[in-house]
């Protein structure tokens, strides 16, 4: 912007970057973008790799026959990753189905009847040092106390690794949905307190519908964590090749797949663990979305 | 009975209740041997139609945790009349007003003392069930809150189901409900739409009718129009006309100017003291005490 | 007088208004010292019948029908902008009354000097007679100033004292008026004894104007308002 030489300096004019503080400005912003390119450069380079080495494992047999070579329709030779898919499945599911209760009933007493009690506040203390529990651990604990006693049945389980998997999403679980339920306004209870209801009814029929969205993105981030832990089920669970449904037996997971293939000598079985991959990162990625969907449906955060 | 100041019976004589077609709505809820002749009563009272209602108070202290928020205060709320209440922040007259249905006992660490009469029950006495009370002491808040995943219908229909009130001909007391809070004519057509849609002063007459919908005896207002715009509080001002011929009206307001339009009495409250009480135009013409006078004249406060 | 000594009511929020309210009162009691004025060239003008002096009276009536309008808008707009209530707004309803008293003094005094050049220049004076009227003139001057004193320092027994002058005033009213009857029959004497008749009762409305300006100033202190007794009195109303 050039100002006419006769031109008497405004205000406006006055208040114009000066060229050193241009340059300046520049460079910043130059460096700013060098350092997110920068990180860009893995996850671009993750993305690629995946795409490119797994893809090609996909295929309709790759979805539906045993890595032993068993399948749903004609068997193959080098099989495909159903037992890992529907292991993790199961195996998360189970364990969503005891954290979930469990860990929103947690959020519910912080919340509403804890509040900011003593022993509210140990609580959550404790709940924040689990989140930072490395996964290992939570398969270790479950190794000493399941299956090195034989506790509860015999060596290694299914339902082992879901307890792992368990501990592991518990805090996750707790902290967002009391997150959330904190997020509700105060004078929804109120009000619902003034009309005569009693306490249990204020959150199960006023609280909790205002903050199951949020809730339950939360738990779909829970659940997708989980789903790609592979540290839990080392000694918990022992990745067995053959699709089974009971959860007493050893069964096969993604990330457990992943583990055992990629040291394999076969290049075929390498690319499989490649497939196995993307897969695993595809299944979080709809996971995220869906969790985003909904959070976008709810009236807090 | 008491709205003229005669001095109220003492709480305990049921077999008075027999009698008695104006006895107090909570002591019929309360569970006993009185509760069957209670509800020969409680018909008799509901076929009578319109009752006039007084609240009591009588050396009303209000804390939270040892700090003394209102330090004994006796006053009369006349049946069917507006008491409005003035006073600059701080003085405890939503504290007070909290204590008149009980909701001030749902912060931690608060407690009320002495007795709030309504005609002739101890809303207090232990054993009353305090869902009753708030059923029959109805509160209004500053900030409109309809339920936010709730339709309009069902934001007014809440106040039934949650406090489990008869819910026989819910269409019937919704409409009326809307009606009383004159704003059937602006909804009738859009019941089924969210309770949040509507205007600010709209959603403060879906929450009267909400709290008229359980036929309260009483109705609090914590300054009901501080979040409005002047055409919206003018429209609440005459309903609360409108609104005191059936039940008794309390309140709390920091605009002398709403107090002065609305109330038939008004009461000055100054750290928890009651200073003066009266009818609205001799406080505000003539007031006997200088505080009094100073405030209402904008010297302080 | 200012009304500085009615401050002790007053704290210290709405430092605007109070300037405003006590402008207001400022404004009306200066009016009273407009038609003291008024009232102390009439009293003179009758004495020594000064023709020039009452036209000046009459003319001068003019600052004080404008002293009304402005303290009747100002008071319009202070009720308008600032809501006064309790205290305030009794002290602003006696205002707007007392200024509208203070006009009809003002009223009765231009009264008194057109009545003066119907004597003519050189009247027959009955000298007892003109020495009553010029005592009612004082009297009801004394009464305007004391009802001023009692207003501006918000004394109620002040105000209520002035029944009692009025009293006076009404009395010297009647004597005044037995005395026109039996004045004789030189038709001058008469026409000049009925015409202070009319002077005389233009000196008791005057005086009753100032017992209203008591009786709002006892409205202000009390909140209650009535009309003295016997501020009436005998005669024609």
């Amino acid at each position: 912007m050039s100002t006419p030489a006769a031109a008497p300096s405004s205000v406006l004019t006055a208040f114009a970057p000066s060229p050193a503080r241009r340059r300046r400005d520049r460079r910043a912003r130059a460096m700013i973008a060098g350092f997110t390119a920068l990180a860009l450069v893995p996850l671009v380079l993750i993305v690629y790799y995946l795409l490119e080495k797994g893809l090609s494992s996909w295929s309709g047999s790759f979805f539906t026959s045993d890595p032993t070579g068993a399948s749903f329709f004609k068997n193959v030779s080098i099989g495909g990753i159903k037992s890992a898919i529907l292991g993790t499945i199961e195996m998360v599911a189970i364990a969503s189905l005891i954290a979930v209760p469990i860990g929103i009933g947690v959020a519910i007493w912080l919340v509403e009847y804890g509040r900011k009690s003593m022993f509210a506040n140990i609580v959550r203390f404790f709940v924040d040092v689990l989140t930072g529990v490395p996964s290992i651990v939570f398969g270790l604990f479950i190794y000493i106390t399941l299956v090195v006693t034989d506790l509860l049945g015999r060596g290694l389980a299914g339902y082992k690794g879901s307890f792992a998997l368990t501990l592991l999403m518990l805090p996750v679980v707790i902290r967002s949905s009391e997150v959330i339920l904190s997020l509700v306004p105060n004078s929804l209870r109120e009000s619902a307190l003034a009309l005569g209801a009693p306490r249990w009814k204020v959150i199960f029929r006023i609280v909790l519908p205002t903050a199951i969205p949020g809730m339950v993105t939360g738990v779909l981030l829970a659940i997708a964590r989980a789903a790609g832990e592979t540290a839990p089920l080392l000694f918990t669970v022992g990745g067995a090749n053959a699709t089974t449904f009971s959860p007493g037996s050893q069964m096969n997971a993604l990330p457990l797949q992943i583990y055992n293939d990629i040291l394999s000598p076969t290049t075929s079985v390498i690319n499989r663990a490649w497939g196995a991959a993307l897969t695993l990162v595809v299944m979080i990625l709809v996971l995220n979305l869906i969790a985003r969907l909904i959070s976008r449906r709810s009236r807090l955060a | 009975m008491t709205s003229d100041g005669s001095t109220p019976q003492t709480a305990d004589m049921p077999s008075d209740e027999l009698l008695d077609p104006q006895s107090s709505p909570i002591r019929r809820q309360t569970p006993g041997p009185a509760a069957a002749a209670a509800d020969g009563s409680a018909k008799r009272q509901a076929a009578s139609g319109k009752q006039a209602h007084s609240v009591h108070l009588e050396k009303l202290r209000a804390f939270y945790g040892t700090a003394e928020q209102v330090k004994g205060i006796d006053l009369d709320f006349h049946a069917n009349q507006v008491t409005a209440i003035i006073g600059p922040s701080g003085c405890g007259k939503s504290t007070m007003i909290r204590c008149i249905n009980r909701m001030h006992e749902e912060i931690p660490g608060a407690h009320a003392e002495g007795r709030v009469l309504l005609d002739d029950a101890n809303i207090y006495d232990s054993g009353v069930d305090i869902v009753a009370v708030r059923r029959a002491i109805g509160m209004i808040f500053q900030k409109p809150n309809p339920f936010p995943t709730m339709s309009i219908f069902d934001n007014v229909a809440a106040g039934l189901r949650l406090s489990g009130v008869g819910r026989g001909d819910l269409h019937g007391k919704v409409e009326a409900a809307l009606r009383g809070a004159g704003i059937w004519d602006e909804v009738k057509d859009r019941l089924g739409q969210p309770g949040i849609g509507l205007s600010g002063g709209q959603q403060q007459r879906v929450c009267i009718a909400r709290s008229l919908a359980v036929d309260p005896e009483v109705l609090l207002m914590d300054e009901p129009c501080s979040a409005l715009d002047p055409i919206a509080t003018l429209k609440i001002e005459e309903l609360i006309d409108e609104l005191k011929q059936r039940v008794t009206i309390v309140i709390v307001t920091h605009n002398m100017q709403q107090a002065a339009r609305v109330a038939d009495r008004t009461a000055f409250m100054l750290s928890g003291d009651l200073v003066e009480v009266g009818p609205t135009q001799q406080i505000f013409t003539n007031p006997s005490d200088q505080r009094t006078e100073e405030y209402v004249t904008g010297k302080f406060g | 007088m200012s009304p500085a000594s009615s401050a002790s009511t007053r704290g210290t929020g709405r430092p605007h208004f109070q300037e405003e309210l006590a402008g207001l009162e400022n404004a009306t009691l200066e009016g009273i010292d407009l038609v003291l004025e008024q009232i102390d060239r009439s009293v003179e003008a009758l004495l020594h019948q000064d023709v020039e002096l009452a036209s000046i009276v009459i003319n001068d009536d003019d600052r004080i029908d404008g002293r009304y309008l402005e303290v009747h808008q100002g008071i319009l707009s202070l009720l308008a902008r600032q809501a006064p209530v309790a205290g305030d707004l009794r002290l602003v309803a006696a205002l707007l009354h007392t200024i509208k008293h203070i006009e009809r003094i003002g009223d009765q005094c231009v009264n008194v000097c057109k009545l003066l050049p119907l004597c003519g220049n050189d009247p027959p004076t009955v000298p007892d007679v003109l020495e009553l009227v010029v005592r009612m003139g004082t009297l009801a001057r004394s009464e305007v100033a004391q009802s001023k004193l009692a207003f501006a320092s918000r004394d109620a027994g002040l105000a209520e004292d002035l029944v009692r002058q009025d009293r006076e005033i009404n009395t010297l009213q009647r004597d005044i008026f037995r005395r026109a009857i039996e004045i004789g029959e030189d038709p001058d004497v008469r026409e000049w004894a009925m015409t202070m008749t009319l002077v005389a009762r233009c000196f008791e409305r005057i005086g009753d104007n100032a017992v209203d300006i008591g009786e709002q100033t006892a409205f202000v202190v009390t909140g209650l308002f009535r009309e003295f007794s016997d501020s009436r009195g005998d005669g024609a109303a």
